[in-house]
């Protein structure tokens, strides 16, 4: 029986027959039927509910003559991602707004949700992280497609004709490195932080993990914000014209 | 000449420290040999903070000169460091990364 936070027990409690069918069909067999929903997994679900809730709020509240605070946060937050997008995108980054605000709020949430007691970051986990990075990857290889056509594959090839043999493979193993990049930054954050407040828990268990807390607490944002910043660059660098 | 000084005071003093990896004893290792994987692995992460705090030093020395240079652009600055800076950092922490996959 593995270590489960109570999110995870209660999930396993109600679905663990519904999860266990879904995976045989799959050809997975879970290492503990029992329990075939994992941590991650159950603070995953409870990210996604707590957004949708969220975003129901949001919605039923939005109003045009008297907004409350919940509208001026949320109208904040997407002015913030729009002027950002289109200083590095410039024209036509209004498209893109949707997209980087979920990807933004659901990491954000993620990674703040593990300084609550009893919880744990799903985003300290590097399959996370990697389908967040795997999705921002394939949102902007699509998106350059979208706009160049098949002509988008003549970014790979460089500047000039005759460098394209050299520049080939060095452009893909740059895309790929940008995927393991965007996984391994949060990743490790999110992970070498917990490592470390537990380090520091075991040596000094009051006080100074607080410190470590807060600078979760900081890292979380800042995280958040290069995540979104860095696919907003691939964006721009997917749909740039050429003057 | 005072650089290659202290160059070699520092690596002479790393190999003071091996011996104590003899008392560990991993897995892998018979218990008088030191465990090597420790070792490389601390010195590993040791390098990569290390240049990583000259790199991000030299970025922020850089922004706060400017900064003081045009205050008006403290917009753009600010902004060139933070994403400097995260990219830095996330150099460093490829490796602590590939410590913790491979360090048993």
């Amino acid at each position: 029986m593995p270590e489960q936070l109570w999110i995870t027990a209660l999930l396993n409690h109600w679905f663990a027959g519904l999860a266990n069918s879904v995976l045989r069909m799959l050809c997975i067999h879970p290492q503990y039927p029992q329990a075939p929903i994992n941590n991650t997994f159950a603070m995953e679900l409870l990210v996604f509910a707590l957004l949708i809730l969220f975003f129901v709020l949001v919605r039923a509240s939005l109003s045009v003559d008297r907004p409350g605070a919940l509208q001026h946060i949320v109208e904040g937050a997407e002015g913030f991602i729009d002027n950002q997008s289109d200083e590095i995108i410039g024209h036509g980054s209004r498209g893109f707004t949707p997209f980087l605000m979920a990807l933004g709020l659901f990491i954000l949430l993620n990674n703040l949700i593990g300084l609550v007691p009893g919880f744990e970051s799903p985003t300290a986990s590097p399959s996370v992280t990697l389908g967040c990075a795997v999705l921002a990857w394939v949102y902007y290889q699509a998106h350059g497609f979208r706009h160049h056509g098949i002509a988008y594959l003549k970014h790979f090839a460089g500047p000039v004709w005759w460098l394209a043999p050299l520049m080939i493979p060095i452009e893909i193993i740059s895309h790929l490195a940008r995927m393991m990049s965007l996984t391994i930054r949060l990743f490790a954050n999110m992970f070498a932080g917990d490592m470390v407040t537990l380090v520091f828990f075991s040596l000094v268990p009051i006080g100074i993990p607080v410190l470590f807390l807060a600078m979760h607490l900081g890292v979380s944002l800042l995280q958040t914000y290069i995540f979104v910043l860095m696919t907003t660059i691939y964006l721009s660098g997917a749909v740039a014209e050429e003057h | 000449m005072r650089n290659k000084k202290m160059l070699f005071l520092l690596l002479s003093i790393c190999c003071f420290a091996l011996p104590a990896m003899a008392q560990a004893g991993g897995t892998v290792t018979s218990s008088v040999t030191a465990n090597w994987t420790v070792a490389a692995a601390c010195i590993a992460m040791a390098i990569a903070s290390g240049l990583c705090g000259l790199g991000q030093g030299r970025a922020t020395a850089s922004a706060a000169e400017a900064l003081a240079r045009n205050p008006a652009a403290g917009a753009g600055i600010r902004f060139a460091l933070i994403l400097g800076l995260a990219l830095i950092e996330s150099l460093a922490l490829y490796t602590l990364v590939i410590i913790f996959a491979k360090v048993k």
